[in-house]
Order: C-alpha cells, then structure tokens, then sequence
C-alpha cells in the first residue's frame, strides 16, 4: 500500500533520478514547501481554564462561574509562504458548553449552556526540512470567538430571580491571541496527521437579563488531531 | 478532483457559519424533583395570609411585607420556583378588640398548606399580638393574632392530610422570632437574661424535635429548615440600644446553636440565613440593598404600625414596592429582602439536587 501511493506522485511529478532517491526516505518529494496547499480535518477539544470573576450585585460574595470542556470538528487550510513559513485558518463546526455554578455557588449544577465558534488565523514556524517525516510547528494566532445560542437554566433563574420570569444570559465576542505548538507525520507525500495544542488569552463578559454580569478570563486550552491531505 | 474537495470545504465551512445564527434562549427551567405541593410552618416570615381578614384586609394589608400584587414572601418565591401552585392560608381568623372592628371567626381552608402565622411560637400557644395578652396590658394584643404554634401547624396538617405527608411535599419550617420578642419581654418582666437564653435552647430543641419526630418521621422526603436571622440588627433591635441588642444575639446563637445540633446528619436542607443576613447588614451594596436599618413603611403614620398592614400608599417618601430597602416595618423584609432569602433557599436547594 504504502509503496504504491508514494511512487505514483514520484512518477508524475519528479525527474528519474530524484524519485530514486526519494523512495529510499518513503518521504515526499513536495512535502511542506514553499507554496504547496494542505487541508486538514480533525477533532478539537477545547477546555476553557477559567478564571472568574464575581457576578455584579445582587448576588452572594464569590459566586463565580466555569466552563466546561467541549469538543467538536475542525477544518484547516494551511498555506506555505516559505519551506519554514506558512499561515493557517482554523474554522471548527460549533462548541457547546455547559456553565456551572462556582465559588459561592459551586455544587448547583449546570445554569446554562452556550455554543461558540472560534475561528482563528495563525503565523507558523515549521522546523526541519521541507519533506522531513516529522516536522514540529509552533504559531501565534489571533482568535475571533463569537458565542450563541445561550440558553439558562431553572438553576440560573432560582439563584438570581426565584419565581421570577426565567433569567437569560448574552456572552460578549471577543478577539485573543493564540499560542500554538504542534507537529506533523507524514504518511506518504499526500497524507499527514497533525497534533497541536493552542492556547488562547480570552476574555469576555456575560450579561444576565437580571441586569447583573460577569466576567470570565477563559484562557481554552485546545488539543486537536486531524489527519491533512497536501495539493 | 481537487475542485470538488475545496467546494465541500467550502460547505462545510457555510454551514458552520449558519449555525452560528441561532437565538439564546430560557433553556430547561424544569426542576430536578417534581414537587406535588409546597407546605409551610413557621411564623410571620412565611405567612401567605392568615390575617388576611377584617381591620387587616380593610386596610389593603394580610401579610409581613409591602402588601401588593408583587409583594411575595419567600414561600411564595420558592413554590413558583419549584412549579407548585402558590400557597394560600390553612387557617384564616382573627380575634380583634371592638375598637379594630371585632373579631373574625376561625375557618380552615383545605387544599391550602400555608400554616405559617404571623406571631406564631415554636411551642408556646401565646405569641405577639394574641389577644390573651390584652390582659396583661399590651395594647398591641388588640389585634388579636391567632399564634397557632409551629407544633399545632404540623398536627393541624398531619390531621387533614391522614397522618402523614405526601412523598412530593416540599416542607419548609423557619421560626424562632416570636420566641425572641416574648421571651424579651419576659426579661423586661423580671426573668433574667440567662433564662431567655436558655428559653431559646430549648425552643430550638423543640423544634428540631419536631421536624424529626412529627414531619420526617412522617414521610416528608423534601424539608427546608431555615435558622434564625440576626434580629439584634433589625431596626427593632436597634431600637432597643446596645445592650439589648447583644442579649437578642446571644439569645439567636443559642437557638440557631441548638437547631443546627439537634438537626445534624437529618436529611434535611439546614439554610444559614443568620449568617448571610449579617453578610447582608455589613456588605449591603453586595447584595443591592440601599438600606439595613430604618423601615420602607412609614409607620408613624399608620393606623396598624406594621407591616401586616404595609403596601404602596403607606411607604415612606421615595420608596416603592420594588424598594431595595431589607426592612418593611421593624423586623419583617420588604420584598426584594425576601427575594435575597428565596435566592439563599434555592442555592441551598440546588446544591442538594432538590429543585
């Protein structure tokens, strides 16, 4: 299997004597070069580290809040500037998380759920030669993290307006930077897995139909594994 | 081939877009436990109407609070809360002296679990504003409040309901107050300071004793106990200076001390309302209050000087039924106070699984 897939290219695209030597390294002739175009899809967990601030009066002193985990698919485009340099486009299908109560209020359960979608555009280093096996990536990114669909709770009404009308909540977009580091494993000269983590400096403020807010540092980890096709 | 691969991309990435466009929303508002019916023993804080009759009625009042449309106590919070229907008085009545219109005869009202009476003692049958203290020269007994005892309450339910609870009642019991105001007075009378104290002890032990014995033990699976707030720091307790105020506290900590005690390891949900209520007096911008010391009711000018007979006309200049005053009169919440107590009850109630 293997050996068909990276001779087939070899033929088509390289002169005798360089495909000779490039079946010896099983590697790819025009592996992450200057550039070429990659797609990749994958899955992506996002863990939000939060940390919270305190919700605006009236409330009980230190109720806080956290998001948890969620993972859902991701779809990337990489563009290669140069053998070492390239930019990438990450737009991920939408996240739902769950918000529970913390601090104060830790222990209440779920008080609503939000859905978000992240898209982040990053600058990457990629090390090692072009058409190495294993070739290790760190990227800065800037992220637009736009959220929706925010839906309460019972919970989240009883804490804030018992009996009331059901209390609603609105989370701000907002924009952060994107740390990355990652790596990819060739497969054959069309084929990859890419690992990364990303980590990402956010900050937003929810706003309750209460009149009351909150604001969260949520600084999400992210891991993601997707396996990447090159044109 | 590689056209069609970027057109699906393509779509993929539109339809991720798209979903973005979706609305926020109420979410499940349903509570984890179906309540069948909300019953409520206790005092003037839980009372839903019991003297909701005659003088009181006449003049727009029949609760503890800014009487009015919205002027809900926390029973009433917490049973819309829980997806109950509202709780209506067990037993209405009162004994009023001729010149506040005349008495108002006793009827039971079935399909309603509100016992909770303004005045009410945990034990003792004669608590504030009953007319049996007529004779011993308080004018305020001219009211005449009927003061059935939180023990009475529980037997009064127990005998409708065939001895014993429904397995979906939400219970909830908070009293101790009118065991404060006339064991003060007893002070006043002669007693001294240690025998108040001691009084509290025991009316606490008795209390839990009840909970234990009388609705535990008698199926209820869903109980809320609420201790004794801080009345020291109630403008009541103002009032009374420096050195009453600290006995009222000492007379607090020894029935919220005992309850606690007594209550530990039941299967109840014990809510610490003395301590976020002092939380409340000390941070009071934190939980919105403009004011912890004086009353939104005006009642120098009232005809019935409490809250019983409070609502939006007799309020002081400025402030409405949406006050965010804590007191209506000298010891009972306006309604906002009671909606910082109902927030205290549900956040203790979640934390069990139990709304």
């Amino acid at each position: 299997m293997k050996d068909t897939h990276t001779m087939k290219p070899s033929k088509k695209y390289l002169p005798g004597v360089a495909a000779a030597l490039l079946a010896l390294t099983a590697g790819a002739a025009n592996a992450q070069s200057a550039g070429s175009l990659q797609v990749k899809i994958g899955v992506n967990q996002i863990s939000p580290q939060v940390d919270s601030g305190n919700l605006s009066a009236p409330s009980q002193p230190n109720t806080k809040i956290d998001v948890k985990s969620a993972t859902s698919a991701i779809l990337s485009g990489t563009y290669m500037l140069t053998d070492h340099v390239s930019v990438e486009g990450y737009v991920g299908l939408p996240y739902k998380h769950d918000i529970v109560g913390d601090g104060t209020i830790a222990g209440v359960g779920k008080i609503g759920t939000v859905k978000q979608v992240s898209p982040t555009v990053f600058g990457q280093y990629r090390f090692l030669e072009a058409n190495s096996k294993v070739r290790p990536y760190v990227g800065l990114g800037l992220t637009y993290a736009k959220f929706y669909g925010e839906e309460g709770t019972g919970a989240l009404t009883a804490l804030t307006n018992p009996g009331g009308p059901a209390t609603r909540h609105k989370v701000d977009a907002a924009w952060g930077l994107s740390p990355q580091i990652g790596t990819t494993l060739l497969i054959n000269d069309k084929w990859f897995v890419d690992a990364s983590v990303i980590k990402t400096f956010l900050k937003t403020t929810t706003h309750l139909s209460t009149g009351q807010s909150i604001s969260t540092k949520l600084d999400p980890l992210a891991f993601n594994l997707s396996i990447g096709y090159r044109y | 081939m590689k056209n069609f691969r970027l057109g699906w991309l393509a779509a993929a990435v539109a339809a991720a877009v798209l979903a973005a466009c979706g609305g926020g929303g109420d979410g499940d508002q349903t509570p984890h436990v179906k309540y069948g019916k909300l019953v409520s023993f206790g005092d003037s804080l839980s009372d839903v109407g019991s003297y909701k009759v005659g003088v009181v009625a006449q003049l727009g009042g029949g609760k503890y609070n800014i009487n009015g449309a919205t002027g809900l106590n926390w029973t009433e919070l917490l049973a819309a809360q829980a997806g109950v229907t509202a709780p209506c008085a067990a037993q209405t009545g009162l004994n009023a002296a001729a010149a506040l219109g005349g008495p108002v005869p006793v009827a039971n009202h079935s399909g309603c679990y509100g016992y909770a009476q303004g005045g009410a003692r945990v034990t003792n049958p004669i608590g504030p504003a009953n007319a049996a203290l007529l004779a011993l020269g308080d004018s305020s007994a001219a009211l005449g409040q009927l003061t059935v005892p939180v023990v009475t309450q529980i037997s009064n339910h127990l005998a409708a309901a065939g001895g014993s609870f429904a397995a979906d009642d939400l219970v909830t019991v908070m009293a101790g107050g009118n065991d404060i105001f006339m064991n003060l007075a007893a002070v006043q009378g002669g007693a001294t300071p240690d025998m108040a104290v001691a009084a509290m002890a025991t009316a606490a032990g008795e209390l839990a004793g009840y909970v234990k014995t009388q609705i535990l033990a008698k199926g209820a699976k869903h109980v809320v106990v609420v201790n004794l707030p801080d009345v020291s720091t109630t403008p009541y307790g103002i009032s009374l200076g420096a050195q009453t105020q600290g006995l009222i506290l000492a007379m607090v900590n020894a029935f919220n001390a005992r309850l606690s005690t007594d209550l530990a390891g039941q299967d109840v949900v014990y809510v610490d309302a003395y301590t976020v209520g002092q939380d409340q007096t000390q941070h009071p911008d934190q939980y919105g209050l403009t004011n912890v010391t004086t009353p939104a009711c005006n009642l120098a000018t009232m005809t019935l000087p409490t809250s019983l007979t409070c609502n939006a006309s007799t309020l002081i200049t400025g402030q409405t039924i949406d006050t965010h005053y804590e007191y209506a009169d000298s010891v009972h919440p306006t309604p906002y106070g009671y909606r910082l107590l109902a927030q205290l009850v549900t956040d203790n109630l979640l934390k069990k699984g139990w709304l």
